[in-house]
């Protein structure tokens, strides 16, 4: 069993949001409009956020995209009472849409703030409901549910069932998000932490490596690499 | 990096939280959605889903000039994602935000499903909607009826951007109709790059930068990660530029605003607006003067870096001696406002640093200062300096195809008289010699001038019926109002938009364009060098009753007969495509089925080879005359000697934009700069939800519009963080809310352009329908036109800012 991990170089991430607009239409988050944008319920599974220090001139400004770390130590599981939320065997940080009650502990319990909550039942213009992904894992959650970034595990399943219909083992290179795969300036790894050659496991171990709020224990499966 | 707080996150990322005390514990009862509402990522149930029946398809994107290969996945008969095609030289896989959101585009309630006539007062918005038939007997009849009363010319035919073939089939069908009147949006944007690259090098076209293999880029204008004619191939190549030590090159961004591409710049010059042209100048200053050129180079493949004797035996200064005595580093400084010991150290890094490219800004607004061609030959002769000229790591010459000859065809006496008449828009004519189109003039010459200005110029005779292709000049042109007038003046006026734009809206007819996803087609690779195509195909079935606008010219020109039905003898615009890339020897099968072709030998070329050398090297194919750059331009000494007796208008040099030091500096104390954005789509004039909800990245701004200020400037003017207030220059005003931002030069303000569009849709829970979003910036810009060679002057904008 492979361990999903992701790196996200910060020198080659130009910010262009790519990934938050791919993952939107890989897995069918609903158009928030201006009136709930404006209250911050846009409901982007993979945001990039912004942080600007200093002063004119001298201004920096960090972009950090977002998505869910997918921690081997998740503190959302720990206070979900129902048990709808939970960490496959592969590491995946997973959410059971029909036992989530609604409570929002998770939300409240990930430091990453990467959990959303759906106030309302999303919501489309009629027309562009023709461009929603089929594949039953995005069917579009119900009101009262929290979700998130699953690593696009629709795609984990597709690459399993055509390696196993062209009649070959299949491969973790097989299977690459939909942020990774968009990513303009290739900024993006994804592969098997626990595999020592993969290109991920060896970026991990990277001086420039780290992991956000590392000190919390999380153990996040996200690791980013320092700006140059 | 580890100094981001939880609190960070909590402030910056999501609301969830803030918002979920207000309800307390939600209770646990939920609807499930009628569509699709089964249980999701259950323990293993939807693990065992079975495969979709669904096809892959290969097309080209058509929402920025990049023009990226996509491949695009259909379930049922319905595009449901869109990937990156990884055989595309350009993308190489990739895809961008526009591209992806594009799906919301084909699919969009904005849309408008077939033609429509507009039945009341024009504006009023009554239509009705008609069939193609009607549509094109109505256009076809009223263009036969012009051209028997001799007035072929009267037409005028306005477009924006055009892929592959289109722009040749506009030029052709106007031209055997017999009307000069063709007039792009090039003077909006990318025409004083093009004419700076001409008069340089000798070829019309954008420079191709290859960022791959260069070591230090300087680029001027905050557009190059953004909206630079090929954005897509230099995002991944300064990714590549940045693949680690000791290998990693360096970027730094000279622009007014800390834009994106500032941030990730290596350095960040902030300059005062509209003055890269003194800055370029005084880098080449240091450069010559501390002998750091490549000397070669300047020797044996430019001209005019020294003075020289002309054959009349006139003393011309040269290049050198330019820059030596009128660029000093202390006057450069009070130009730009760039302290002198940063530009002796950017030249410094910028000649020692070999490859090293400067980029001239390309996007809209980005050379729109009334100084824009001589600042665009400024930057790029920072490259022949350093011997960057076809060299890799430096700037390249896109090359096209060579594609089937198109067919002969002899113009009548109508075409042939039409053709002699004077341009609408003065481009060509002895005020604009270099201009190729003058679209921000067309409305000053179709009106009388307002009350109290003097009149432009004359118009040489009423305009009697304007298309609109991809172009919506009320909108996008400055002072677009004016557009409005002038539209309203014009008897018979035809738009190909996909929705009711602002122009669209005072058209008589409207013959809605199909998408790209839906069209046949192609596309000419560029921002790689050497020349390729890649396809455009439909993707799904027309979603609406829609037609391409190349299908409808050539039905037009089958209903016009004579001349026009022999220059486009084509009955679709497949079939033209079709002929036009039989002359590519290449296997059809494999074309069609990689969707791109291209002449990728340069790809696996050893330097030096003759492969290599078609693209880099100076013995390349096109090198325009004796294959010099010229830093003295022959060309405009040709265009200009008759009494023309300054070198200086044969020379890159800098003038200070008017508006910068005009008088109305204390009514109007701030310069208004503005610079498109990535999550702005260049050719479609609807709202995509998902790219508004991605907006003002750097600013958290959805769905709307914001002034930038500088803190320091706020403080003075008593606004704060989120006071609405109006931005107003002498022709217009606009309501939008503050944003604080220290990375702006202290007396500039910003705002984005590419918001400001009505939308009939209800977009998301408790918004309205019939609103506007954000508001239009253009609407401030006061239009004028460079001399010489017709590109827009608009900025900076004067603007003053007070509490609304």
């Amino acid at each position: 069993m492979a361990r999903w991990g992701m790196v996200i170089d910060l020198d080659k991430c130009f910010a262009c949001q790519s990934c938050t607009v791919a993952c939107r239409m890989e897995n069918n988050t609903p158009v928030a409009g201006p009136d709930q944008a404006s209250r911050g319920r846009a409901i982007l599974w993979n945001e990039v956020l912004p942080f600007v220090e200093g002063e004119y001139p001298n201004v920096t400004m960090t972009f950090i995209p977002r998505p869910c770390q997918h921690c081997d130590n998740p503190p959302c599981i720990k206070v979900c009472p129902v048990k709808a939320t939970y960490k496959n065997e592969e590491g995946i940080v997973l959410i059971d849409y029909d036992r989530c009650i609604g409570c929002r502990f998770c939300t409240v319990a990930c430091p990453y703030q990467v959990r959303y909550f759906n106030w309302y039942r999303p919501e489309w213009p009629e027309a562009l409901k023709e461009h929603l992904n089929p594949d039953p894992e995005v069917a579009p959650r119900p009101k009262g549910v929290v979700e998130k970034c699953t690593f696009c595990i629709q795609r984990l399943r597709k690459a399993r069932q055509k390696a196993e219909a062209e009649g070959r083992p299949f491969n973790p290179t097989d299977y690459v998000p939909a942020c990774v795969q968009t990513c303009t300036g290739h900024a993006r790894y994804f592969g098997d932490l626990d595999d020592p050659d993969s290109l991920v496991s060896q970026l991990a171990a990277s001086p420039r490596a780290f992991r956000l709020l590392e000190e919390m224990g999380t153990e996040p499966k996200v690791y980013y690499l320092k700006q140059g | 990096m580890e100094k981001i707080s939880r609190r960070d996150f909590i402030r910056i990322g999501a609301t969830v939280t803030a918002a979920g005390a207000a309800l307390a514990a939600a209770s646990g009862t939920r609807s499930l959605l009628e569509k699709g509402g089964a249980p999701v990522v259950g323990r293993g149930g939807a693990m065992a889903a079975p495969p979709l029946d669904e096809t892959w398809v290969k097309t080209t994107c058509a929402l920025c000039p990049s023009g990226c290969g996509l491949v695009v996945r259909v379930v049922d008969g319905k595009a449901v994602k869109i990937e990156g095609n990884p055989l595309h030289p350009l993308n190489q896989g990739v895809c961008c935000l526009r591209g992806q959101a594009a799906l919301e585009m084909l699919y969009s309630p904005e849309r408008l499903p077939r033609p429509r006539l507009q039945t009341g007062e024009r504006g009023n918005g009554d239509w009705r909607e008609i069939s193609w038939d009607e549509a094109l007997a109505l256009v076809a009849d009223r263009l036969s009826a012009l051209r028997a009363a001799g007035q072929a010319h009267t037409v005028v035919f306005l477009h924006g951007e055009t892929r592959g073939q289109m722009r040749a089939l506009i030029n052709r069908f106007m031209t055997a109709y017999g009307s000069p009147n063709v007039i792009s949006q090039d003077s909006l944007d990318e025409q004083a790059a093009r004419l700076a690259t001409f008069l340089t090098q000798g070829i019309n076209g954008i420079p191709v930068y290859d960022l791959n293999n260069a070591r230090y880029v300087m680029t001027f204008g905050g557009n190059l990660l953004e909206a630079s004619r090929h954005v897509i191939g230099y995002l991944g190549a300064l990714a590549f530029m940045r693949r680690g030590r000791p290998d990693r090159g360096k970027l730094v961004a000279v622009h007014p605003r800390l834009s994106l591409t500032g941030v990730k710049a290596d350095e960040w010059v902030p300059i005062r607006p509209g003055t890269y042209g003194a800055l370029a100048l005084g880098l080449a200053n240091v450069i010559v003067n501390s002998g750091l050129y490549d000397e070669d180079f300047v020797r044996d493949f430019t001209f005019g870096f020294d003075d020289f004797e002309d054959e009349a035996g006139n003393l011309h200064m040269g290049f050198k001696r330019l820059v030596l005595e009128r660029y000093p580093l202390d006057r450069v400084e009070s130009i730009t406002g760039v302290p002198a010991a940063d530009i002796a150290r950017l030249a410094g890094e910028f000649a020692t640093n070999r490859p090293a490219v400067a980029v001239m800004p390309t996007g809209p607004g980005g050379l729109a200062s009334g100084n824009s061609l001589y600042t665009a030959m400024a930057v790029h002769a920072l490259n022949a300096l350093v011997g960057s000229i076809d060299v890799p790591g430096g700037v390249w010459v896109q090359r096209f195809p060579r594609l089937a000859d198109w067919p002969d065809w002899t113009p009548d006496p109508v075409a042939e008289a039409g053709l002699a008449q004077e341009r609408v828009d003065g481009a060509g004519s002895d005020a604009l010699p270099l201009a190729l189109s003058a679209y921000q003039n067309v409305a000053d010459r179709v009106l009388p001038a307002p009350v109290g200005a003097a009149q432009v110029a004359d118009e040489p005779y009423p305009v009697n019926a304007l298309f609109l292709y991809n172009a919506n000049p009320v909108y996008d042109a400055p002072n677009g109002s004016r557009f409005a007038e002038a539209l309203r003046k014009v008897p018979f006026v035809v738009s190909f938009a996909s929705t009711l734009d602002e122009s669209a809206a005072h058209a008589d007819l409207i013959l809605p364009a199909s998408t790209f996803l839906e069209v046949w087609g192609d596309d000419y690779i560029e921002g790689t060098g050497y020349a390729g195509v890649s396809l455009r195909r439909p993707v799904v079935e027309p979603v609406h009753d829609t037609r391409d606008p190349g299908d409808v010219l050539l039905s037009l020109a089958a209903m016009l007969g004579g001349p026009l039905a022999d220059a486009l003898p084509w009955r679709s615009y497949k079939e033209l495509v079709e002929y036009r890339l039989s002359a590519i020897d290449v296997d059809r099968d494999k074309f069609e089925e990689n969707g791109v072709w291209s002449e990728m030998v340069y790809f696996n070329a050893a330097p030096g080879s003759p492969a290599w050398g078609n693209v880099v090297g100076r013995d390349r194919l096109n090198a325009p005359k004796d294959g010099r750059f010229d830093l003295f331009s022959r060309e405009l000494f040709a265009a200009l000697a008759q009494g023309s007796s300054d070198d200086l208008d044969c020379l890159p040099h800098f003038d200070l934009p008017a508006t910068v030091e005009s008088g109305d500096a204390a009514t109007y104390p701030f310069l208004l700069v503005t610079q498109t954005l990535i999550t702005q789509p260049r050719s479609w004039e609807g709202i995509l939800p998902t790219l508004q909800e991605a907006y003002g990245l750097q600013t958290n701004m959805k769905w709307s519009s914001w002034v930038e200020i500088n803190p320091r400037a706020a403080e003075a003017l008593g606004v704060k963080k989120g006071d609405l207030v109006w931005v107003e220059s002498a022709v217009g005003r606009v309501q939008v809310p503050v944003r604080l931002y220290e990375g702006l030069w202290p007396n500039a303000v910003y705002m984005p352009p590419g918001q400001g569009h009505r939308t009939l849709v209800k977009w998301g829970r408790g918004s309205k329908a019939n609103v506007v979003i954000g508001a239009n910036p253009n609407r401030l810009l006061v239009a004028g036109t460079e001399p010489l060679d017709g590109v827009a002057a608009v900025s900076p904008t004067r603007v003053r800012i007070y509490k609304a």
